[in-house]
């Protein structure tokens, strides 16, 4: 009972903590605390259309970090989700503009193509690692840079939007067919968000109370431990990340299908969703259902960030300071038995 | 009296190590302390050493109290411990880690020649010859001791704590180091001896204290005891003899030929092992660790591949095979190391138990929380585990009680071969003798068992055949009804076996 | 026709080793007392921006430097006190540096400077050119060194004095005892946190030097983000480098001269994209050469007795 109270207690002073100092940058901007916090409120809840903005905003940071919180749980520190994400989106939007067929088989080969050239992408850093013994942390990390700058070629040669006149690097606009329907209408919340709470249920499920799921958390736990129960490192770390990375390219494939109906360059690094997703799924814990609840509170952040923007002089990189106070306040093990700890004196003796 | 400990009391919470003990020391002493695992001896001599505060009691030197923050304050007045576990930087040279914390300097530059050429001096004013530019991680654990010995005593220790000295020691290496003790004592150095080897500590002390629970037990001089009566003190009451039934031999469970592993350095870690464990036998292998023990168990179950030789299990052959391909043929594993290799911390005892039974456990890949429930509160109940409840995280539990866990959880497998790794290690008398009962009775269902044991009266207790390990070979093979201590500890030594 | 391989290609690597180098260098530091810093890019970021906050409030390039050097320190202290007081997890703790920066620095270029994306300003100075007597007189080699920001010379010296601290004098060495056996330090007496403590620091400055090589070196200006990467490629370079600070700066010129082929290969048609990429590959490949068994010693450190 007592774990269940402090592991409530360290996200609510972390969120507290990270209002506090929002509120101080506020008040460095010569701005109006309850005012401006008023307006945020409003800009991610404020009244149906924002709400449902905010959960749209939501659906592919959701994505992302249950495809992050997957392999980190299996002990892979993953940080490629954003590349992952960025050839997930370019897959899904050149297949669905190329491929043949009815619309909706053109967005459920999409979905496909996508998930499986990002997880691909992903599964390489896990091979990588496997094989040679690089860094998955590092490998995943230049992996980003490599894959963004190849997706803004794909976009400013060879399938550059010529229907238009724009010079944007971007391609061609996806057919009407093929959109995601809209779950209300005028608003922007579309079927991606249905699909993350199911995927969200399922990878709680999974990773709770099957076999695999069981060996994945050992392997986390313990590698040498699941090594010794039977458990294969090589071939679980490539599935792994293969599955961790089709989250991520099921998070653009939805942005793609869903909201912005192409794929434009740089348009998903700079709305950061997939870093928001990973800073997701470090609130929670890796905990799957925590990581959708931490998405949306993100998402509320952001959106409600936006509308500050919007009705204030305040600008919306508070919400930015806010959620990286958060993280630094989660990784802190801030808890009563650690301060309790430190009373005692360290086990062995050493203060120092 | 050179020191004077005045009822020292240390409790961690509920849990008191140490419970008023008294204990002193002579200038030119050699004073040891015995007792069981978690008898108190470490954290008694870690509260000397300033690494821990007592909750109450004093500490006096010549006369005068003092009180320990930290190990400076201690080595200050003189006192040096040398860990159980080295306190050694492999990478550092021997003169590097003797004159760490005193380094002798030329203005800002560390003066590596100096602290050469002091090396040198000082290992041979004491008479323990070391090279001081070899590197620590290319030392044997005998001139490792030597240097940690040297290291306090650079630090101008005259007390000198030796907490389990001979552990890693091979019986060569053991009779230099008494030898050392005895010449240091007489020229006016004091020692206190952290042991629970009772012939060596007959060897080599003046006095003898002995703990137990936390409480002193006595104090005697060497020369009016005996190893019986200080085992009574230690332990309290007679140790129950085991019943052996002489059993017929059945087929081998598994066959190893000409085993072998290369390994980085000049020696091979593994030098053509041949042997085998039939069904309904014990056997097992002495040594002292580090001779390549470790390796072949890693080979044989799995976790490390091997240049050359062949393995075969219930008559299949597992060369090469993955670890679950090996598991599957008929083995179960109590690992040498549990924390390292036989538990997961952060999980809880139901995950951690039913690591190997997955098939048992779940239907369709989906794990049945009613199955595992009574697979593991059945094991609780016999093995007795003392734990909160089975969704406790296992690094809440004792040392103890997280082998039992982990031998239940292997035995139950109920496999015609297990290995059985350091099967006691950290574990009280107690719950010895449950595992000790529990891979007999294994034994008696026709199991073949290898046991692998640093401490060679579990391996003569419980071993109808020994092998002796030494620098990765079998050094020699002996029937366990006639085999003696002489004679293993010989060819643990790399000495020839005799007749 | 513009050649691929010339004297300014090679000037212009040399510009863009040093804030790699900078920061390995501090990677490498962490590294020795046995933290991992996967915060270099964060500390970076916050060197480059306070660089030009400095120069702006005070017009002088002193100013600016030691203001840089002085905001990553603040910085490298959170690090510190969070992974060595509060014990989380070290490279959490460095990721979340990371978000920290990039949330900072992006919120001050709106809330001092008031634009979004980039601050520019024409008539900022930035870090003076230095001519070398003698040496820039030498055909060729001349072009290439002398002439170079003063932070890229100040940064050759830091390799040699951080080599003779580390391996000449006792405080180096103890630093290096108290990470290669934290133990077996605290043991003796050291005082491994303190040390630990002082790395983290010294590791904040030199990544304060080198944002402000980054954004006063070459074209005097901040832009959101504009570390690129550059703290994970320092990383792989102090790992290239064994934590050895002739290693470390071994892989930094490796690294930083392909960022320089990687402009330049943009005269020859060809995408810049495409171009860009370079650095990354590299590095990639060059992690070939050092395996990490990390997973079986972290696991051995967090699980395993002390054996």
């Amino acid at each position: 009972m007592k774990s269940s109270l402090q592991s409530l207690l360290q996200p609510l002073i972390a969120i507290v903590a990270g209002l506090l100092v929002g509120a101080i940058a506020i008040v460095i901007v010569d701005g109006n605390i309850v005012e401006t916090y008023r307006e945020m409120w409003n800009g991610a809840f404020g009244n149906f259309y924002f709400f449902t903005s905010t959960l749209a905003r939501a659906t592919p940071i959701i994505l992302v970090g249950l495809g992050a919180s997957l392999a980190f749980k299996a002990g892979f520190f993953n940080m490629g989700s954003e590349g992952q994400m960025v050839l997930g989106a370019l897959t899904a939007a050149i297949t669905a503009v190329y491929i043949p067929g009815p619309g909706w088989f053109k967005a459920i080969a999409a979905i496909i193509a996508a998930m499986i050239v990002a997880g691909l992408w992903s599964a390489l850093a896990g091979w990588l690692d496997s094989r040679f013994g690089m860094n998955l942390l590092i490998t995943t990390l230049l992996l980003n840079y490599i894959a963004s700058l190849f997706a803004g070629y794909m976009v400013a040669y060879p399938f550059k939007d010529s229907t238009t006149n724009s010079a944007l690097s971007q391609t061609q606009m996806i057919d009407k067919s093929v959109f995601f329907p809209k779950l209300f209408s005028g608003m922007t919340l579309h079927i991606g968000f249905v699909i993350a709470i199911v995927a969200t249920i399922g990878l709680f499920l999974f990773i709770k109370y099957t076999k695999k799921g069981y060996e994945i958390r050992m392997l986390g736990g313990n590698p040498l431990f699941a090594s010794y129960g039977g458990v294969s490192r090589g071939r679980l770390m490539v599935a792994s990340m293969l599955i961790s990375g089709a989250f991520a390219g099921l998070a653009g494939a939805s942005d793609v299908l869903g909201t912005s109906y192409r794929y434009l360059d740089g348009s998903l690094v700079a709305a950061n969703y997939a870093w928001t997703g990973i800073m997701a799924t470090l609130l929670a814990n890796s905990n799957p259902i925590g990581t959708a609840i931490a998405a949306l509170f993100l998402a509320a952040l952001q959106t409600g960030g936006m509308g500050m923007e919007r009705n204030t002089d305040v600008p919306l990189e508070v919400s930015s300071i806010i959620q990286a106070v958060l993280i630094l306040f989660i990784t802190a093990k801030f808890t009563m038995s650690f301060i309790k700890r430190k009373k005692a004196g360290a086990k062995d003796g050493s203060t120092n | 009296m050179l020191l004077e400990m005045d009822s020292i009391t240390k409790s961690y919470g509920s849990v008191t190590a140490n419970h008023n003990v008294n204990f002193n020391l002579r200038k030119g002493e050699v004073h040891a302390l015995i007792g069981e695992n978690g008898a108190g001896k470490t954290t008694l001599m870690r509260i000397l050493y300033g690494m821990e505060r007592p909750t109450s009691g004093e500490i006096r030197i010549n006369g005068k109290a003092v009180a320990f923050h930290d190990p400076t304050d201690a080595i200050g007045q003189n006192i040096g411990m040398v860990h159980q576990h080295f306190m050694l930087f492999p990478a550092f040279t021997i003169a590097e880690n003797i004159v760490i914390g005193r380094e002798p300097t030329k203005g800002l530059k560390f003066d590596r020649k100096t602290a050469m050429e002091e090396t040198l001096n000082l290992s041979e004013q004491y008479g323990m010859p070391v090279n001081p530019k070899q590197k620590v991680a290319d030392c044997s654990l005998g001139m490792q001791q030597r240097v940690e010995i040297l290291k306090v005593l650079y630090q101008g220790a005259e007390i000198i704590i030796l907490d389990e000295p001979t552990g890693v020691l091979t019986p060569i290496e053991v009779k230099e180091l008494l030898i050392s003790i005895k010449k240091l004592a007489a020229s006016g150095k004091s020692f206190i001896i952290i042991s629970h080897k009772l012939s060596e500590i007959m060897e080599v002390a003046d006095r003898i204290t002995v703990l137990r629970d936390g409480h002193i037990t006595g104090t005697v001089n060497a020369t009016d005891t005996n190893e019986e009566e200080l085992s009574k003190m230690m332990v309290g009451r007679e140790l129950v003899k085991l019943e052996r039934r002489k059993l017929e031999y059945g087929d081998p469970v598994i066959d190893v030929q000409s085993l072998s592993i290369k390994g980085a350095k000049a020696k091979p870690l593994l030098d053509n092992i041949n042997f085998n464990v039939r069904e309904g036998e014990i056997v097992g292998i002495a040594g002292i660790s580090g001779n390549g023990q470790s390796e072949l168990l890693q080979a044989i179950s799995g976790l490390i591949p091997y240049d050359q030789g062949t393995i075969t299990i219930q008559g299949m052959n597992v060369t090469g095979a993955s670890v679950k391909q090996i598991r599957e043929s008929g083995l179960a594993h109590i690992p040498e190391d549990r924390y390292l290799w036989g538990v997961s911390k952060d999980a809880t005892v139901s995950d951690n138990g039913i690591m190997g039974h997955l098939e048992s456990t779940s239907k369709y890949g989906i794990l049945q929380g009613k199955l595992i429930r009574n697979l593991v509160s059945e094991w609780v109940q016999r093995f007795g585990i003392k734990t909160g409840s089975l969704s406790t995280k296992a690094q809440y539990l004792s040392g103890g009680n997280l082998q039992k866990l982990i031998v239940a959880r292997e035995l139950a497998k109920e496999t015609p071969f297990l290995i059985a790794a350091e099967p006691t290690r950290g574990v009280d008398v107690g719950a010895m003798e449950i595992i000790h009962g529990e891979l007999l009775k294994r034994r008696d269902e026709k199991a073949g068992i290898l046991l692998v044991s640093s401490e060679l009266t579990e391996i003569m207790k419980l071993s109808d055949r020994i092998l002796v390990m030494y620098e990765g070979k079998i050094a020699g093979e002996l029937d366990a009804t006639v085999a003696t201590e002489e004679q293993i500890s010989l060819l643990m030594a790399g000495g020839k076996a005799v007749g | 026709m513009d050649q691929l391989i010339d004297v300014s290609l090679f000037a212009a690597a040399l510009r863009m080793i040093t804030p790699i180098l900078l920061a390995a260098l501090g990677g490498a530091i962490c590294a020795r007392v046995g933290l991992f810093n996967v915060g270099l890019e964060g500390l970076i970021l916050v060197g480059a921006f306070s660089a030009i906050l400095g120069n702006y409030l005070t017009g002088s390039i002193t100013m600016a430097i030691l203001f840089a050097i002085g905001c990553s320190l603040l910085f490298a202290l959170l690090f510190a006190y969070m992974s060595i007081n509060l014990q989380s997890n070290v490279i959490v703790v460095g990721i979340a540096i990371n978000f920290l920066a990039a949330g900072l620095t992006t919120f001050a270029l709106r809330a001092i400077f008031n634009v979004k994306g980039a601050y520019y300003d024409k008539d900022m100075q930035g870090l003076p050119k230095i001519d070398i007597p003698l040496i820039k007189d030498i055909p060729w080699l001349g072009d290439v060194i002398s002439g170079q920001s003063i932070l890229v010379y100040v940064s050759i010296i830091i390799v040699i004095l951080l080599q003779i601290y580390l391996y000449k004098t006792v405080s180096g060495f103890r630093l290096l005892a108290a990470g290669e056996n934290p133990t077996a330090a605290r043991s003796i007496g050291l005082p491994v946190r303190k040390i630990q403590y002082l790395a983290v620091l010294l590791c904040g400055a030199l990544c304060g030097l080198a944002g402000a090589q980054l954004s006063l070196g070459n074209v005097t200006m901040f832009t959101e983000g504009m570390t690129s990467g550059r703290g994970f490629i320092a990383l792989v370079a102090t790992m290239l480098g064994q934590s050895n600070p002739i290693g470390v700066a071994g892989a930094s010129v490796l690294f930083g001269f392909m960022e320089a082929l990687s402009y330049r290969l943009q005269n020859f048609s060809i995408p810049s994209n495409l171009s860009a990429m370079l650095p990354f590959v590299v590095t990639i490949i060059a992690m070939i050469f050092f395996k990490n068994n990390g997973y079986k010693d972290d696991a051995k450190k967090s699980n395993g007795s002390s054996r």
